[in-house]
């Protein structure tokens, strides 16, 4: 045990890609190497070496549009979770609260594989879901437990005095969260947002589990008839590589937006 | 004196080790997916059993070498060959022009065919192509995925294993599955969750046969696998396992 624990200082690992910094500055920055050079390899790949490289990427385009279509629902469905969630969790009412609590605690505590597979496939006996929506609800229940945590953070991180004023000035708790506390905190949690996106982005390759033809399932596909092994993962690695590196850059261009609104 | 012996004691270790490396293999590991059944399946004591592993021990015990079987995921099972993680594959592995171009076989050893399964609501369909605009599941990378790739206008769904298939056919999720005939019998007649939702249209449509893979080039291998298949169908050892396995 360290003698003077205050001196520590916080350290801050997302799962997702980094978000490029700003400060971050020159030519070769990790970020250029690694998306500019995967880009190339990926070009060299496809019409320099050809074969089965160009045979690999005209297979799996179809993957992609699944993945962006299970990230996109699945985030957008998160983020309505996680804020009721976020609410839930720092509401009075002891039962809201509970149960809030109660469903971040299970979530948490259960791997995103096993509850993609439960989802699909024991819910699959009583209800009927389509595969890829329920792909979608089983990537946004396991984030929205992630992302409500998100939400307490961001609402709590108001300064509290905001919500007294703006109940002193006649508005209701409702209307006070609508209207000061929720447009300042979605401010805070964006950034946050933006880590769990490009998380779930890669996270969603594990829906190539629910024979959802995904990016992944794809590739695998391919490999299964082909034997190229090597040779297509080297391919789908590259495609989600150029893929979370584009979308953390374009998260960290929008956090610069709204900073400088400020 | 002391240097005499152990110059001798290492000549002789070394004579040893080079014998055994000349001399046929004492033991072989084979992998399968065991999510077949009944050609190879995981029982209820967590035991790999089913025809193909009755029958690999068979085919070892005539050809005088030992086995050890790895259960072994299927997509991924041939790149598992190809690292030399095992010496070999018996999974219900269909000969194909294609594996051949990539991988040795042994001789074939029992032959099937490929059929279609649809639930017992479906009271048209007769063939694949019935079931245009619709999705049909099979496992990845089998020959039944294949079949139904070339059928245009039906949608193929690839399971990791056959058995997820079956249960998404149950959920409604998809409208046909394609299996070899004693996976289809086994899953559609004998299982009790599917015997009053599922029902096996016509005959199987395809001609297919079993072989032993091994890796490109292993002649030695194949050639004692093979002694131990003549010997093995001599005895008409196969058949006996055949009515054990396969109702």
């Amino acid at each position: 045990m360290s003698k003077n624990p205050t001196s520590h200082t916080p350290i801050d690992v997302g799962d997702g890609a980094a978000i490029p910094n700003k400060n971050d500055a020159g030519l070769f920055t990790a970020w250029r190497i690694a998306f500019f050079g995967a880009i190339f390899v990926s070009l060299y790949l496809a019409f320099g070496k050809s074969d089965p490289y160009y045979e690999i990427f005209k297979f799996v385009p179809d993957g992609i549009l699944v993945t962006f279509k299970v990230t996109f629902g699945a985030i957008l469905l998160a983020t309505c979770i996680g804020l009721i969630t976020g609410l839930g969790r720092i509401s009075d009412n002891r039962f809201i609260n509970g149960a809030a609590s109660l469903y971040v605690e299970v979530i948490r505590g259960i791997p995103l594989l096993v509850q993609i597979f439960y989802i699909y496939y024991a819910l699959g006996r009583f209800v009927k879901i389509p595969d890829m929506l329920s792909a979608i609800i089983a990537m946004a229940v396991c984030y929205g437990a992630y992302m409500g945590e998100v939400f307490r953070a961001g609402i709590q991180s108001i300064p509290k005095g905001q919500m007294e004023a703006a109940l002193s000035l006649g508005m209701s708790r409702g209307q006070a969260m609508r209207q000061v506390i929720l447009p300042q905190a979605f401010k805070v949690v964006l950034p946050p947002i933006g880590n769990e996106f490009i998380a779930l982005l890669k996270d969603s390759s594990l829906v190539s589990i629910l024979a959802v033809s995904d990016l992944l399932r794809r590739g695998r596909e391919y490999a299964s008839e082909t034997f190229s092994y090597f040779e297509t993962y080297t391919v789908i690695a590259l495609i989600y590589l150029v893929m979370t590196l584009f979308f953390s850059k374009l998260i960290g261009i929008m956090e610069e937006r709204l900073n400088a609104g400020k | 004196m002391k240097f005499l012996r152990t110059f001798t004691a290492t000549a002789a270790l070394l004579a040893a080790l080079s014998l055994t490396a000349f001399a046929a293999p004492k033991s072989i590991k084979v992998a399968t997916d065991a999510t077949w059944p009944p050609m190879e399946m995981v029982d209820t004591n967590k035991q790999i059993v089913g025809y193909d592993i009755d029958f690999l021990k068979a085919v070892a015990k005539e050809a005088g070498v030992a086995v050890v079987i790895k259960n072994t995921a299927w997509d991924g099972i041939f790149a598992g060959l190809d690292s030399g993680q095992y010496d070999a594959i018996i999974s219900s592995v269909t000969i194909t022009k294609e594996r051949q171009a990539k991988y040795d076989f042994t001789e074939p050893y029992t032959s099937i065919g490929q059929i279609l399964i649809v639930p017992k609501t479906n009271k048209t369909a007769k063939v694949i192509a019935d079931l245009k605009g619709k999705k049909v599941g099979a496992q990845i990378g089998t020959t039944g995925a294949m079949e139904i790739k070339k059928v245009t206008g039906v949608e193929l769904k690839t399971y990791d294993e056959i058995g997820l298939a079956f249960e998404d056919m149950a959920a409604g999720r998809i409208f046909g599955v394609v299996c070899d005939e004693p996976v289809a019998a086994h899953f559609a007649l004998q299982k009790k969750e599917y015997k009053d939702k599922f029902k096996i249209v016509g005959k199987s449509f395809t001609k297919e046969a079993y072989g032993i893979v091994v890796k490109k080039g292993n002649k030695d291998l194949v050639a004692l696998l093979n002694k131990g298949i003549k010997a093995v169908k001599a005895k008409k050892l196969d058949t006996k396992i055949h009515t054990k396995w396969v109702k």
